[in-house]
């Protein structure tokens, strides 16, 4: 027998430096992280925080979000004083002082006025694509969680969802780009030339001509809607996996058709969990640049996409701003300076309050969902 | 309460003392004031209905129960050899290293047979090879096991059968020779031949070792174990010889338990 | 149930039609998926491999029109070039380096000066404005202009840069001389005057003892005359030839669209119109036998200008300095003297080449595909040659992966251990949610965090003196290989992060009861059983998260500086720190710019096709290490 005196330690324990030492190099690792994000959400508020809020009331410089995106104009008059003006005021400045001169004028491409453009355009993107995208991705789900059984059609699924999950976003611009601008078909009257395949209708003049849609909001919420397709249809079908087997075997088992155990036994109670993941789903595809700098985007646009439209379905073939393009506009296209900086950290600002809204929005409901539904 | 060491005569010193221990589960009490001495170089054996604490006292005596949040002791102490094994000032490492420890379901690591064998030595700090494969051969052997897998020492030991993966937990927990082997459950999860051999085993292994083992399984319980103890609702109902305890049992809850009217 | 001949009727699937449609709306939607996959695959390569047979056929064009053999000379005239230009860096790396007290000293005051003039310069004009146009100096509207500029002139003085190299009374005395500076004074202040001056005769004195290198320099760059002007003749004659022929082939191809239209036109008489069209604009051949001849007529003269060019040269090189003292210059130099033998050898096979080259030798398609794999330009819209190398590409992206993943993997995988491992319920509650908000910020908004201010943090840092030693510092771009790294890096912590704690949290519990009941510390358990069990999937992890920083798009558009070329490897790891373009930023930034259907715009679908299988080939990779650590 081992001398039992040896069970009590002295001092201290055994490797406690080494364990100490280990913990504190992953600890501050960790925060280190912690940290950095704390800084880079700290530069962005100081920044953008005196842009859209004011000291008065109502505290929110509702001038910013509401105001259409103009051209910025700054020039010092003959006292010496310095105006920054949106090229509408800066025309009437001009009309209304005559021939008083102005000195040192600069002008700033998409920094002046607000950007309801871009919001409004982000909005519709968002809206469009996520309408498409629940609607297929929530219907595959349904057919992967309740009708599959193994077979080489289901085998082939997957891979395909494992595959396009991965595909980097650029790829799927230029698979937008190449399939919604330019190839799929319209009926014209009017084919145009680079039209891949017309086929005569027989109804009047008009053709199928595959020549795709132009760069426009529908293209852009069919490309976004392609890129998040997997992730909606991941997250459906896990939310209708969680459903337990015995709901629908109760269903079925009272002589309920398949579709009516669906419709009333399943999806009724993976509806919340469906929800709450495309909330996520909606803060990707509004932060998404790249599928939407061929297929919809637009720097710059006078008109709000509903404005100056001969029919409302001419809403979805012409061009939107949106939030992303708009930040990449003014990240890369003009020069920084004073006068640029209520723009671009106020639009980084008011996009990033979006986003934090919708992960937040999300991050809470599901850990409300997860308290709630336990089977 | 009944003194149970009266009827126990034992030339060794008991090898854990138990005293008014009472243990509970964050506010939920899972055992009230269990005293108990258990005999060195004997097999006892725990028996009693699912959640009568069994296995919560015997996961107390390596102290495997801190790894659960919220777990602790709230009364009463434990003495191995004489050391209270709840001081602050405690080797913990060192307890484990001498209070082995087999789980109900075989667990080795996803590692080589040869490799799980000499991880507690590993951790020592023991880098010899001479002495690894010299005491990976002898905890082999005392497992019985050192046959059926001498060749392949160095495949996995995910690809050893049930019976065997618990017999290498086994070789794993005595090769750093503790003085003290907790079994939990040992054979729940094996199949009919499979616990026959971990049985023989036990008869072997208590020459060197003293050996607690928790079990359902009333039947083994009168094979292998020299004592038992019979728990019911976190309480030591009754301890004794085995064969007293199954044949002719003080208390009539051991009865009714060991002839099956509940359980 | 009665055994009546109605039971099988009434089980009959006949009435559930419907219920079979349903299922099958279903199943089509769950066949998108695979739809669009085929759909990317299929216009990837659509699009992508008519670019091989334009570009052989830009390449032939390339050859037959002579260019080539133009280039033959001309790569060794950059050469020359760039050595030359080595050379005059080294030489006034050296000089600068041993006035760098005076450098330093004359650029911080001037630098001081300059921020005082940007912020008064508009008050300034305005007087100077009104003064010259004869408003009355006395007047009220001067009054308030010169007291806005004093005003302005305080806010100036306010913010000033430091200059750590200047002494406290020169800094105080160029300062007030800042502060009682007239509106009307047009030179510079008389301690920038002084410094400035110090610093040219400090320059002076320094260049006497390099008048030696200096007379090395001008002559080496003097003996590259002869050869620059035959190739700048020639250039001009192979354009001409490489223009005729690229219209000749725009009028055949338009001619092939007519004759397209003709044979579809229903209308005979406008049939025979389109015809009548076609025919007209059948090119003539472009003369392009008779340019040839006169540029292979060329042939010995250029030979013998090579061939002087090596002669003098290496005459010139041998009398390069041993060593310099400045380490920068030192540096220079070694490179130079490496280059020297290199550019020497090609001069001498210079000669061979020209004598041997041949305008009829067929182009392969293979050719244009070696192109493309190996090339080392991605020259595009140029007026003498495009070309399509990935090389540059593909370099930048795989560097800018490597920084990615060598700040991302520690620090991800790390993080995952000890909020796994080590972390209490309150930190993993703080932690994990910070984390994954981080990977809901878009990339863009990171781009624009990058341009913005860790680029010119990151600048500002490598000018300070005490990190000097860094190798590639201070770095001349704030947008670089590094900088995009960093920010990719945190890009990808979340991934690499979630999926490497995900697989630790697989590890069954059983595993780390067991070490701990075999008397292992907290964090032999953790490093002997638990991260070797998830080892896989944390492989796993870092390959997924490798695939998310190479297909990103945004944060190497806007932080990596676009410039498209391969890195100066000669610097070390100052590499690193050198701008770069990326397979993805070249699509974003060059697709909205090309016409449909050339092939520029079909090189992009290749760089897409490339981009695809590569981030597949990473994904199935890591999807495979997934599978594998099913416990």
């Amino acid at each position: 027998m081992h001398d039992p005196e040896t069970l009590i330690r002295k001092g201290l324990p055994k490797g406690h430096f080494k364990d100490l030492a280990v913990r504190l190099m992953l600890g501050i690792t960790t925060y280190c992280i912690v940290i950095i994000a704390a800084l880079l959400f700290f530069k962005i508020i100081k920044d953008g925080v005196p842009v859209l809020f004011t000291a008065k009331a109502p505290f929110v410089d509702l001038g910013f979000l509401l105001d259409k995106n103009e051209t910025l104009h700054v020039f010092d008059d003959a006292q010496g004083l310095r105006h920054q003006l949106p090229a509408s005021q800066y025309s009437d400045y001009i009309k209304s002082h005559g021939e008083a001169p102005i000195y040192n004028e600069q002008t700033f491409s998409y920094s002046g006025g607000g950007i309801i453009g871009p919001i409004v355009g982000t909005a519709l993107l968002t809206i469009g694509s996520m309408v498409l995208a629940l609607f297929f991705g929530v219907s595959a789900a349904i057919y992967l969680s309740e009708y599959a059984k193994q077979s080489p059609f289901i085998h082939a699924v997957r891979i395909a969802i494992l595959n396009l999950a991965g595909i980097p976003s650029i790829v799927f611009g230029l698979f937008g780009f190449s399939v919604f601008v330019l190839a799929v078909p319209v009926i014209t009257s009017t084919p145009s030339d680079r039209s891949l395949l017309t086929l005569p209708l027989f109804i009047g003049d008009a053709v199928l001509s595959f020549q795709g849609w132009n760069s426009s909001l529908i293209a852009g919420c069919a490309t976004l809607a392609c890129m998040i397709l997997p992730v909606i249809i991941t997250a459906s079908e896990e939310s209708l996996r969680a459903v337990p087997q015995g709901f629908r075997d109760a269903s079925l088992a009272m002589g309920a058709t398949r579709w009516q155990t669906i419709r009333t036994c399943v999806l009724p109670f993976s509806m919340p969990g469906i929800l709450t993941s495309s909330l996520l789903a909606i803060t990707r595809v509004a932060g998404e640049t790249a599928p939407i700098m061929f297929t919809a985007a637009v720097a710059a646009k006078d008109d709000l996409p509903w404005q100056a439209l001969a029919n409302p379905f001419d809403l979805l073939s012409s061009q939107v701003q949106a939030l992303p393009y708009h930040i990449y506009t003014l990240a890369a296209r003009i020069p920084a300076s004073e006068y640029t900086q209520r723009a671009q950290y106020g639009s980084v600002f008011v996009f990033l309050i979006l986003v934090a809204t919708l992960s937040f929005g999300s991050m809470l409901l599901r850990a409300k969902l997860r308290a709630k539904l336990k089977w | 309460m009944v003194n149970h060491l009266a009827n126990i005569a034992d030339p060794l010193p008991p090898a854990i003392r138990i005293d008014r221990l009472c243990f509970a589960y964050q506010a939920k009490p899972a055992l009230h004031g269990v005293t108990l001495d258990l005999p060195a170089r004997q097999v006892t054996a725990f028996i009693g209905p699912s959640g009568c604490g069994k296995t919560t006292l015997l996961r107390c005596f390596n102290r495997i129960n801190d790894r659960i949040p919220g777990a602790r002791i709230t009364g009463g102490s434990i003495h191995i050899h004489g050391i209270d094994i709840n001081r602050p000032d405690i080797d913990l490492q060192e307890l484990r290293r001498r209070v082995g420890m087999v789980f109900q379901k075989y667990n080795p690591f996803p590692k080589s047979i040869y490799e799980n064998v000499v991880y507690s030595l590993r951790l020592s700090g023991i880098r010899k090879r001479s002495q690894l494969d010299e005491s990976a051969e002898a905890a082999l052997r005392s497992a019985a096991l050192w046959d059926e897998v001498k060749d392949r020492l160095h495949s996995s030991a995910m690809g050893l059968s049930g019976g065997q993966q618990q017999r290498l937990c086994i070789a794993r927990a005595i090769v750093s020779q503790p003085d003290i082997l907790l079994m939990d459950e040992p054979c729940a999860a094996l199949d009919p031949i499979a616990t026959l051999k971990i049985e023989e085993l036990l008869h072997q292994l208590k020459e060197q070792f003293t050996i607690v083992i928790v079990t359902h399984n009333m039947a083994q319980a009168t094979r292998c174990a020299d004592h038992t103890a019979f728990m019911y609702l976190g309480k030591l109902v009754e301890f004794g010889p085995t064969l007293q305890i199954f044949q002719t049992p003080h208390d009539p809850q051991t009865l009714a338990y060991v002839t099956g009217s509940f359980g | 149930m009665s055994k009546t001949a109605s039971a099988p009727h009434r089980f009959n699937k006949s009435g559930l039609s419907l219920e079979k449609a349903i299922k099958f709306f279903f199943a089509s939607n769950a066949g998108l998926t695979i739809v669009i996959l085929v759909l990317i695959i299929v216009f990837l390569l659509k699009e992508g491999l008519g670019f091989f047979p334009g570009y052989r056929r830009e390449l032939e064009i390339y050859r037959i029109a002579g260019l080539e053999f133009v280039d033959l000379s001309r790569q060794n005239l950059t050469t020359h070039e760039q050595l030359a230009s080595v050379l005059n860096r080294a030489y006034y790396a050296e000089i600068n380096g041993k006035c760098a007290r005076e450098l330093k000293r004359s650029r911080e005051a001037a630098a001081l000066f300059n921020a005082f003039s940007d912020q008064t310069t508009a008050t300034r004009d305005l007087i100077l404005n009104n003064l010259t146009a004869g408003i009355d100096p006395d007047s009220e509207m001067l009054a308030t202009l010169r007291k806005n500029h004093a005003a302005n002139v305080q806010k100036a003085l306010a913010k000033l840069p430091p200059t750590p190299h200047l002494t406290l009374t020169e800094r105080t005395a160029l300062i007030d001389s800042l502060r009682s500076r007239d509106v009307t004074a047009k030179d510079d202040p008389p301690l920038v005057a002084t410094l400035t001056e110090q610093y040219a005769a400090a320059q002076q004195v320094q260049a006497k003892p390099l008048a030696g290198l200096r007379a090395t320099i001008d002559a080496f760059e003097a003996t590259g005359s002869d050869l620059s002007t035959l190739v700048s003749e020639m250039t001009t004659a192979v354009t001409a030839t490489k223009e005729s022929l690229q219209n000749a082939d725009i009028l055949e191809k338009d001619r092939k669209t007519l004759l397209a239209a003709a044979a579809r036109a229903k209308d005979p008489a406008e049939r025979a119109r389109l015809m009548a069209d076609a025919q007209a604009s059948l090119a003539e051949q472009a003369d392009i036998d008779g340019p040839m001849q006169s540029l292979m007529l060329r042939k010995p003269t250029c030979i013998e200008a090579h061939n002087a060019l090596r002669q003098t040269s290496s005459e010139i090189l041998t009398q390069l300095p041993t060593a310099l003292s400045q380490p920068e210059a030192e540096r220079l130099l070694r490179a130079a003297r490496k280059a020297a033998p290199v550019f020497l050898t090609t001069l001498g096979q210079a000669p061979g080449q020209i004598s041997q080259w041949r305008h009829d030798t067929r182009v392969p398609l293979s050719a244009a595909i070696r192109s493309f794999l190996t090339g080392k330009d991605w020259v595009t819209g140029g007026e003498w040659q495009d070309f399509y190398g990935i090389l540059p590409l593909l370099v930048g992206s795989l560097m800018i992966s490597m920084v990615a993943l060598c700040l991302a993997i520690p620090a991800g995988v790390g993080a995952a251990i000890y909020i796994n491992q080590f972390a209490s319920g309150h930190e993993q509650s703080l932690v994990k949610p910070v984390i994954e908000f981080i990977q809901a910020i878009p990339s863009v908004v990171l781009g624009f965090i990058g341009i913005l201010v860790f680029g010119s943090v990151l600048r500002d840092l490598s000018q300070l003196d005490s990190l000097a030693w860094v190798p590639g510092f201070p770095i001349e771009e704030r947008l670089n290989i590094f900088t995009a790294g960093c920010l990719l890096a945190l890009m990808s912590i979340p991934t690499i992060f979630s999926l490497a704690e995900d697989a630790l949290n697989n590890v069954p519990s059983a595993y780390s009861e067991a070490s701990d009941a075999l008397g292992a510390s907290r964090i032999q358990t953790s490093f002997r059983v638990v991260i070797p069990a998830a080892f896989s999937g944390i492989l796993a992890a870092v390959l997924l998260g490798l695939g998310r920083v190479i297909g990103e798009t945004m944060v190497v558009l806007l932080v990596a500086g676009n410039r498209i070329k391969i890195p100066d490897f000669s610097s070390g790891i100052g590499a690193f720190l050198q701008p770069s373009h990326t397979l993805t930023g070249i699509i974003a930034q060059e697709l909205g710019e090309v016409p449909l259907g050339s092939v520029h715009y079909r090189a992009l679908f290749v760089v897409g096709i490339l981009l695809f299988t590569i981030v597949l080939g990473i994904n199935a990779t890591a999807h495979k290490f997934v599978s594998r650590t099913q416990h």
